[in-house]
């Protein structure tokens, strides 16, 4: 109780010290000093709601993901005080989302059993998206129901993983050793690999018509390392490679937009006020931070780069507090895709081993390859940074998966013995 | 399964350790190198807290203001088009240029290591800059502006003592106040009215007989010795001419020059060797950075090398009388003539006078040094004498003015092709004791003396009318 609310204070403290700091700039507006009492009321009350039903799970998950909210929240105030004030509306929902997920999901291991329904369910949420969908800054990603907006492809993540978490988990040993004999290879039957790649094509390919080629991107990098994880053969890490190639090159030729993307990347200065201008701005942002940072609120990034708020965030924070700031940002990020990965070791079964192990990977990926895109290390390809990005959707989606990943982590704290004789059941 | 897990964490512990090694390379390894970028507009937004100095001529005419208004800060040239392009602009939409580029930090106040000041560079408080007051004189420069309006070209003309800018005119120019409104347009206009002329380089013609002359004193060359001018003569096989195949018959040095024979300097420059000109040519400055607050065009003898250690004889010929390949801004041609004027002595040019900060104390001040030494005094005197012959009766006489002994030189220089001559004039005054030294340069304008002279002459004219007024 005490290690819990002294890292939740920590977390407020880093709130408020960034809110002061924009108060002596002069860049906070007056509604979000209730907003931000609000959210703080919101993580203390947390700590006492698990305080109260015993949560017994992964101590440092939630306060980490707390205080990357918490700088998101001040940056966004910083960069577009607008959509900040819808951000703590979705942040608040999300904590309440989290914890009605954590202690209201009785039993985790039932979501294996639609695995089929997971299946389908990405399929039809991308397909519906793909005829009904909203197109915005050049991807058709979102629903619109009247003035409600929802990226579906969010959701998918969810059931994306779920699909793979049950259907891995059915299917290992034939995946693992294989049925039919290639040469030295062994390779798994039609019938085992059949549906799940049917699936996985399907995704992929709908989220390329879409032009959602983050997304895209990020699943295929989660199939490859889930299947990887669970059969341990390196054969389809590599397998892989040529496939990301082929596809890449495809991609290439097929869509101007990652033609752009490629040729800035390469060389960002050859058209720095066109295709060029947010890698160029973003890098100028960056490089300016140097060490230390100009200090929250001193930077050019923020009104200079294109959606700063959203996949450009990271550019801001880089610039304002510096490569210290910048590092420990990653740092965070890392500390929660390995707690993901440990809790995954920990499981007590292994559909939550997959699923643990499936949202670390997902978050790792999703943050490597935007921040890898804004420092120019890979191509520029949009994604939300989670939980630091403005964006609902991806908010209330990444809370969603780490009500799962807390609930498998509070699940596994009880006695391997109970679980073999088979006592979980009812006992929350 | 779980052997999966940890080589996974792994990949990705190692993809992160990656990523923050990106990180490394921008914000430490290539920190600085980025803010040189001309895409980046950080040193512009720096500026949106610093209120940018203003700008004063010598008599506190003002040049350049900021003047606040409820949507901002807007910089003002309340005189137009008379000190550009050398005032520059700054501007977020197109950077900055001239002095308001060379200066910017001063203007801004950022290169003081004052504690305050650090201070308030660390919190980025509002602050005021510094204020420039310029060596020039405004009514010089507007006289010189008229002068040389239509033409295209450049007037600099310098005190010869203290090696302060008294005028700077470079034309065509445009309005600083119109320069984001009108940016395509004037980028646009012909004879490219961003571009100072009086720091780009032209041919010198005839006006670099005044450094031949250095080399003919220091080969022993006897200045009153007779030689025979015939219109033309031939040197290595190539044929040296007189402009319009004029023959000046028998003269001595202050006739040649006077009369700007080319053959006299051909045929004696060549005889007193490539080793003494090219020792003059380097004394007056030739093939060395000018140390000026902007940034002048190093003159050169080819165009290989600045200051070659051996030149072609042919080009040597040509050279003495400023054709070939010498090039020289009109901003060194009037250091040139000032160093005559001063006893031989060419002091450092001065742009700058002092520069106060926003409580009107003085910053820096500048003083009066000696560049180089490219004649002694009595080597100043000879090529001075024969320069007042060239007024007097020679080649410069258009620029002679009533009641004042002035020294000049005219040149008209070949730019190559069948257009017309750039016209140059170089002069100072009074004489025995010069307190302006100016250079004139139109470009194509025909002959030195009828198209350059009278536009000195006006400079020069009104720089002595004022003198004698404050007395």
């Amino acid at each position: 109780m005490l290690y819990s609310l002294s890292l939740r204070f920590l977390t407020l403290v880093i709130l408020w010290m960034g809110l002061g700091v924009l108060k002596l700039d002069g860049l906070l507006g007056s509604q979000f000093v209730s907003q931000a009492v609000v959210f703080s009321i919101f993580v203390l009350v947390g700590a006492l709601v698990e305080y109260y039903f015993g949560y017994t799970g992964d101590r440092n998950l939630v306060p980490v993901i707390q205080t990357i909210l918490a700088i998101g929240l001040v940056f966004l105030i910083r960069i577009k005080p607008s959509v900040a004030q819808e951000q703590f509306v979705w942040a608040n929902i999300g904590l309440i989302l989290f914890y009605a997920i954590l202690f209201g999901l009785k039993d985790y291991r039932k979501l294996e059993e639609y695995q089929y329904i997971w299946g389908m369910a990405a399929l039809g949420l991308l397909f519906i998206t793909l005829i009904f969908g909203v197109t915005i800054n050049g991807a058709t990603s979102w629903l619109r129901l009247g003035e409600f907006g929802f990226q579906t492809e969010e959701l998918v993540k969810v059931v994306l993983i779920l699909f793979m978490a049950s259907y891995l988990d059915n299917n290992q040993e034939l995946l693992r050793i294989g049925t039919i004999q290639a040469g030295r290879l062994s390779l798994p039957d039609k019938r085992t690999l059949g549906p799940f790649l049917f699936i996985v094509v399907f995704v992929l390919g709908l989220l390329a018509a879409q032009k959602s080629l983050g997304t895209a991107l990020v699943f295929f990098l989660l199939m490859v390392f889930i299947i990887y994880m669970v059969t341990e053969r390196l054969f389809y890490l590599l397998a892989s490679l040529p496939v990301l190639i082929l596809t890449g090159t495809a991609g290439y030729f097929l869509f101007g937009h990652v033609r752009v993307r490629v040729a800035t990347w390469i060389n960002p200065w050859i058209d720095s006020t066109g295709g060029g201008f947010q890698i160029s701005q973003s890098l100028f942002a960056i490089s300016g931070g140097k060490l230390l940072g100009t200090g929250l609120g001193n930077g050019i990034g923020a009104y200079q780069i294109p959606h700063a708020d959203t996949d450009f965030i990271f550019a801001v924070i880089a610039e304002e507090i510096g490569f210290v700031g910048a590092m420990a940002v990653i740092a965070l990020f890392l500390v929660i895709v390995l707690r993901a990965l440990a809790i995954s070791v920990k499981a007590p079964d292994r559909f939550g081993q997959i699923l643990a192990a499936g949202i670390g990977i997902l978050i790792g990926f999703e943050a490597l390859i935007i921040l890898a895109g804004v420092t120019k290390i890979l191509p520029l390809t949009g994604l939300p940074l989670p939980w630091m990005s403005y964006g609902g959707s991806s908010l209330i989606i990444h809370f969603l998966l780490l009500g799962i990943l807390a609930n498998i982590s509070h699940s596994s704290s009880f006695s391997i013995s109970d679980v073999q004789v088979g006592k979980r059941a009812g006992v929350l | 399964m779980i052997n999966g897990i940890r080589k996974i964490a792994g990949i990705l512990v190692f993809s992160f350790i990656f990523l923050s090694m990106g990180l490394v390379y921008w914000q430490v390894v290539n920190a600085d190198t980025m803010l040189d970028n001309p895409a980046n507009r950080r040193a512009v937004f720096l500026e949106n807290r610093i209120t940018r100095g203003n700008i004063f001529d010598g008599n506190g005419v003002i040049l350049a203001q900021t003047k606040k208004t409820a949507s901002g800060k807007i910089r003002e040239y309340p005189q137009g088009e008379m000190f550009e392009p050398l005032l520059g602009y700054a501007t977020v939409e197109y950077g900055s240029a001239g002095i308001e580029a060379s200066e910017a930090e001063t203007l801004l106040g950022m290169n003081e290591n004052s504690l305050v000041r650090k201070i308030q560079n660390t919190f980025d408080l509002e602050r005021p800059g510094n204020d420039l007051i310029l060596t020039l004189d405004s009514r010089l420069q507007e006289v010189a502006y008229q002068a040389l309006q239509g033409k295209s070209g450049a007037v600099v003309a310098l005190d010869p003592r203290s090696g302060n800018v008294l005028a700077l005119v470079s034309q065509p120019s445009y309005d600083g106040n119109k320069i984001v409104d009108e940016w395509n347009k004037i980028i646009n206009q012909q004879g490219s009215p961003l571009l100072n002329h009086a720091f780009s380089e032209y041919p010198p013609g005839s006006i670099m007989k005044v450094v031949t002359s250095a080399a003919l004193f220091r080969a022993g060359l006897d200045t009153t010795a007779l030689y025979n001018c015939k219109g033309s003569t031939v040197i290595n096989g190539q044929t040296i001419l007189e402009q319009n195949d004029k023959s000046h018959g028998w003269v001595n040095y202050d006739l040649a020059l006077a009369y700007s024979c080319n053959d006299y300097f051909a045929e004696n420059g060549v005889k007193s060797g490539e080793n003494y000109f090219l020792q003059a040519a380097a004394g007056f400055g030739f093939g060395k950075k000018i140390p000026f607050d902007l940034d002048v065009p190093i003159s050169s003898i080819t165009n290989d090398k600045p200051l070659p250690e051996h030149l072609n004889l042919n080009l040597f010929a040509a050279s003495t009388f400023g054709q070939g390949q010498v090039m020289v801004s009109p901003f060194h041609m009037a250091l040139i003539t000032a160093g005559v004027a001063n006893k031989g002595k060419i002091m450092v040019p001065h742009l700058i006078d002092r520069v106060l900060d926003s409580k009107q104390n003085i910053i820096c001040n500048s003083k009066p040094e000696v560049w180089l030494t490219p004649l002694s005094v009595q080597e100043a005197e000879k090529v001075k004498d024969a320069m007042i012959l060239a007024v007097n009766e020679g080649t410069a006489a258009p620029g002679a003015i009533p009641g004042v002994q002035i020294a000049a030189k005219t040149g008209s220089a070949e730019p190559g092709g069948k257009r017309n001559t750039h016209a140059w004039y170089i002069a100072f005054a009074p004489a025995e004791n010069p307190e302006i030294a100016v250079a004139v340069l139109v470009e194509n304008g025909g002959t030195g003396g009828g198209v350059a002279a009278p536009i000195a002459k006006a400079v020069l004219k009104k720089a002595l009318e004022t003198k004698e007024g404050e007395k």
